[in-house]
């Protein structure tokens, strides 16, 4: 295994940087450019913009604890991709172990549900 | 991909640890389904089953020495000892938090998240509080045993966020004064994650200079190893760090505290008795595993660290207004004896375990007996309203003088034999410094516990003097174990010392 | 050919494959569009677009033209740095995607043997969900600088909902790797090629077939959530919350205009693209023919498993069309309830049963097999019965008057005049014609 392999990965990864900074770059170049104070504020539907508070509004709390329970649920799938891929060579141990900890996050899980964590409003 | 070794697993070594997970697991599935009339009943039996179960484990094992799990927990006498006594501490703690009668729906509110003063969090005021709080302590002390017990660092750092993150949480749950609470909470995670990545950073450096993160392995890398000894020095400074944070020493003591003031005050004694012993569990470990070989780099360091905690730690306890602050600053001082301890290295190891026991105790009574001075506000923590308490109630200033003076350190208490016998191994060791310092030192935290005797005593009572609350049979049965152990290990310290003796050294190989 | 044959390729030729892949990339987003606009087109009874070229085939081109001359706007309230960034990022992930996406086996390319894909890594499919993971950011990113209440609520949406599929979909792919023993594309697809023999011992009798190595064959709950979550992952209808434009105007991308906005919209169509070419990586073995034509013996070698591999991505890409033309728009919390409560313990399951008859065959004993087996069985069995039944929806006692529930005033409502009315009718001469129903009229609008 060797280092090379990612070589092709980063030369796209940089040809794509450059195309997409290249194109947001000469946009304001190529279109007209008419200016109307109307145009620059926050599109409401041609209402008047809903003034926000400075630093940014709140907003509901529903989705801090879905970005938590994410964290939760992609930590246990970093676990199991690598369980997953040396399954054969694991074998019987592997699998109760892996049954135990899905069984222990499935204890939480339900926590969660029963509280309703899981219901949006 | 064929060559995966298994690692061999002890499960009689992993049982006592096991029990109190599956208990914390069990009381969380209790949460789900159990109906709310019925739950705290069931969380209470489960939990205080749950530990004593841990506890029988812990006895059964007591001659087992032992490395399991490929290397990540290593059982041996001071491991099962720090186990065994953070059980019992929070068996003890249990009674604080299960208390109901003090107040209504407990110490706890249903709904930590509330904003403090809003429409919700007054809702909640008369609420019964959450009963989380079992499951959470359960899963603080299995965290904290596993810490006491890792034989790897990475293991010792997931022990500590298992301890941790239950304990961030418990901070904020206190039923009156949200807002301070709330603080505590976010101050003591926030300055609390920063220590883990201190912690974490170390692990990486100390891997990059030994190329393993096991105890033992870094013992014997510590030798070999031909990387630059900037990494072990740097590896070796931000772990401690991370150590030295949970252990409240100082420069690492200022959430101390505002936390022990802001958290419930079973929470605070939980914190003061078990955390303290799980975080000198842990470094004692570290210490005389891993570093014993590189003493000499380290221990001036630590040593300056030892005296810094033990002075400022008693000069501001001097300075303190309120008993929850007094009592915090006096743990930092306490925190430098035991880093005494540590700096003494396998001399005085005995010694440690014994001190972490005996303030253990003695701190747990003086929370339980803080939680018990009320007024309409709840807890009257502030020092001015304790003024001729002993008029009023003379047992509970009796039995509070009692513990003031074994912190005090006055003989027939165990404060005085806990710093005797930590003194005295210490000097044995060659820290004649630490301990002249320490005594000194010891000498000023007399003072300001002797204050608040004179204020109970003395001093007039004021206008508003807070009652003292009658508590249900747990508190009584607290504050019973505190005083009891304070009195009995300090008049026949001599079987506890034998068990500590017995435990012998760490397993370092 | 395992992982080993890549990393050798001379420099043209990877940047030749890069070329490829980026023109290859463009194209087809634009036929897309166009194809998008035609097939839903038919099926709302329209023709679509028709003016420009053959077809209309034209019309994305002459689309896309307009698009870079119109006028580029930074609103006044906006983060500019983070604005100005956040259509790089999504750009960005879209395309580093591609990097690992197979495409054929090994070809001779100017007299290089090379395989038809731009690299391989051991983690191949992981550096796929880390790009659909980081794309996220160019959506939060964008919607949050744009300083407007619309954008931020589509970006948080979206950001909601990208990370509740991206569990499903990471966990359904679990089962592909238990099979593969691999997480890298190429050797995904070599290992689909392989048709394995089941045995089965019924009552004494001993079944043997060979089944087609196809792992959505193989694995078909995986496959099926896995299709699921990646319509979610894309915000694509049903699930296009964070654009729908009944409720958001156009979600994140609101305040972005000309170009930027054009680099949002590339990344949207290419994201759709590597999820139906992942797919088909993953679940419809690659760029192997498919059944019928894989008789014909040459047709997993050379150039040909392009096509197969481009037919059978356009047919996902068709999926989308049609499910956008047919399905409506799911609400939030039926949304969330489906990828939450429905999928994911689903999955976990599924995870197990796949790893309990897998452990079980490598087993000796038969009894341990057995009771593994059975274990298992007995857990999904448990799972589904007990399920939480959803509420039955209970027949409110009161008629619902509309508005679903709403108080809502009786039609023949008389309203009377407001004060301020009054005072001006007041002072207003009466017209001559109509004076009966004046007061009604009035009376509404005030």
């Amino acid at each position: 295994m060797s280092l090379s392999q990612w070589v092709p990965l980063v030369v796209l990864f940089t040809l794509a940087t450059l195309f997409a900074l290249f194109s947001v770059t000469i946009a304001p170049y190529i279109g007209p450019r008419r200016y109307n104070k109307a145009k620059l504020e926050a599109y409401e539907c041609g209402i008047e913009p809903t003034p926000t508070p400075p630093g940014g509004s709140r907003f509901p709390v529903k989705f801090y604890l879905t970005a938590m329970l994410f964290i939760i649920f992609d930590i246990e799938i970093v676990f199991l991709y690598p369980w997953a891929v040396a399954f054969d060579s694991l074998g019987m141990f592997g699998f109760v172990e892996m049954l135990l900890f899905i069984v222990t996050v499935f204890v939480a899980y339900t926590y969660v549900w029963r509280r309703g964590g899981l219901d949006w409003d | 991909m064929n060559d995966i070794q298994l690692p061999a697993i002890d499960y009689a070594a992993l049982l006592p640890m096991l029990i109190v997970f599956g208990a914390a697991c069990v009381g969380i599935l209790v949460e789900a389904f159990a109906p709310r009339g019925w739950r705290f009943v069931i969380q209470v039996s489960l939990t205080i089953g749950g530990l004593v179960a841990g506890l029988v484990a812990i006895i059964v094992n007591r001659d087992l020495e032992i490395t399991t799990i490929g290397g990540a927990v290593t059982v041996d006498g001071p491991g099962l000892f720090l186990q065994g006594a953070i059980i019992i501490l929070g068996i003890v703690s249990l009674g604080l938090i299960a208390e109901r009668r003090l107040e209504r729906g407990g110490p706890f509110v249903a709904e930590a998240a509330h904003a403090a003063n809003s429409d919700g969090d007054k809702r909640q005021e008369r609420e019964p509080g959450a009963t989380e709080v079992f499951p959470l302590t359960l899963f603080a002390i299995a965290g904290m045993m596993l810490f006491c017990v890792s034989g790897d660092l990475l293991t010792m750092f997931v022990a500590l966020e298992v301890f941790s993150l239950p304990l961030y949480l418990l901070c904020g749950l206190a039923r009156r004064r949200r807002l301070i609470s709330q603080e505590a909470a976010l101050k003591y995670f926030l300055l609390g994650a920063f220590a883990s990545a201190f912690f974490l950073y170390g692990v990486a450096l100390l891997y990059g200079y030994a190329g393993t993160v096991s105890l033992t392995g870094i013992r014997e890398g510590v030798l070999q190893s031909e990387q630059s000894g900037i990494l072990l020095a740097a590896g070796l400074a931000l772990l401690a760090i991370g150590l030295l944070f949970k252990a409240a020493a100082v420069p690492f003591h200022v959430w101390t505290p505002d936390v022990y003031q802001g958290a419930p005050t079973p929470v605070t004694a939980l914190m003061a008795a078990c955390t303290k012993a799980a975080a000198f569990g842990g470094l004692l470990r570290v210490f005389n595993v891993a570093f014993e070989t590189t003493a000499w780099d380290w221990q001036p360091v630590l040593a300056t660290v030892a005296i810094l905690t033990m002075v400022v730690g008693s000069i501001l306890a001097v300075a303190q207004t309120d008993i929850k602050r007094l009592l915090a600053y006096s743990s930092v001082a306490n925190a430098g004896y035991l880093l005494v301890g540590v700096v003494s290295l396998n001399g005085a190891v005995g010694s440690s375990l014994f001190y972490l026991i005996a303030y253990g105790f003695s701190v747990l009574g003086a929370f339980a007996m803080v939680t018990l001075v009320r007024d309409s506000e709840g807890e009257a923590t502030h020092l001015s309203r304790w003024a001729g308490l002993g008029k009023g109630s003379p047992l509970f200033s009796a039995l509070f003088t009692f513990l003031m003076l074994g912190f005090a350190g006055i003989p027939l208490t165990s404060g005085f034999t806990s710093k005797f016998a930590l003194f005295s191994s210490a000097w044995d060791s060659d820290q004649s410094v630490l301990v002249i310092v320490g005594v000194l030192s010891s000498v000023v935290l007399a003072f300001p516990y002797l204050k608040v005797v004179v204020l109970l005593w003395l001093n007039p009572p004021g206008e508003e003097t807070p009652t003292v609350s009658v508590p249900s049979m747990l508190t009584r049965a607290v504050i019973f174990a505190g005083v009891a152990v304070t009195f009995v290990l300090g008049v026949a310290p001599s079987f506890l010392l034998d068990i500590v003796a017995d435990a012998g050294p760490f397993l370092a190989k | 050919m395992g992982l080993d044959a890549f990393g050798h390729d001379p420099f043209w030729l990877v940047i030749i494959k890069i070329l490829a892949v980026f023109v290859f990339l463009i194209v087809s987003t634009i036929l897309m569009i166009w194809f998008e606009r035609r097939v839903v087109g038919r099926m709302q009874h329209r023709p679509g677009p028709n003016r420009y070229g053959p077809f209309g085939l034209l019309q994305s081109v002459a689309d896309a033209l307009k698009l870079a001359l119109k006028e580029d706007i930074m609103p006044t309230l906006a983060d500019k740095a983070v604005y100005f960034i956040a259509p790089i990022i999504s750009i960005m992930c879209a395309f580093t995607a591609w990097a690992v996406i197979p495409f054929g086996p090994e070809v001779s390319i100017f007299g290089v043997r090379s395989p038809l894909q731009i690299t391989d890594v051991p983690v191949a499919v992981l550096v796929v969900l880390a790009c659909s993971g980081l794309g996220v950011y160019g959506i939060v990113l964008g919607g949050w600088a744009s300083g407007s209440t619309y954008p931020l609520l589509g970006a948080l949406r979206s950001a909601a909902q990208v990370i509740s599929y991206e569990v499903a979909l990471g966990l359904s792919i679990v089962a592909v790797f238990m099979l593969s023993g691999s997480m890298s594309t190429s050797e995904i697809v070599m290992s689909q090629g392989e048709n394995p023999p089941i045995q089965l011992s019924l009552l004494g009798m001993e079944l043997n077939f060979n089944v087609p190595g196809w792992y959505a064959i193989l694995l078909l709950p995986s496959f099926i959530i896995f299709m699921i979550s990646m319509v979610g992952e894309t915000n694509r209808a049903p699930f296009d919350l964070p654009e729908a434009e009944s409720e958001l105007v156009g979600g994140f991308h609101t305040e972005y205009s000309s170009l930027k906005f054009a680099m949002f919209f590339l990344a949207e169509y290419i994201n759709m693209f590597t999820v139906s070419a992942m797919c088909v990586t993953l679940f419809l073995g690659g760029w192997r023919a498919p059944w019928p034509i894989s008789i014909w013996g040459e047709a997993n070698t050379g150039w040909w498993p392009i096509l197969w591999f481009l037919g059978k991505v356009w047919v996902f890409m068709f999926v989308f069309v049609w499910l956008r033309g047919t399905m409506p728009r799911l609400r939030y919390d039926q949304f969330m309830r489906l990828g939450w409560k429905v999928l994911i313990p689903l999955n976990l399951v599924w995870i197990l049963v796949v790893a309990g008859v897998r452990v079980s065959t490598q087993q000796e004993n038969g009894t341990t097999k057995t009771l593994v087996i059975g274990g298992v069985v007995l857990l999904a069995g448990a799972v589904i019965l007990f399920y939480p039944r959803r509420k039955q929806y209970v027949e409110p006692a009161t008629a619902d008057l509309g508005l679903g529930g709403f108080p809502v005033p009786p039609l023949d409502l008389k309203v009377p005049p407001s004060p301020r009315t009054k005072k001006i009718e007041a002072t207003r001469e009466k017209a001559s014609v109509g004076t009966d129903s004046k007061t009604d009229t009035t009376g509404e609008e005030g």
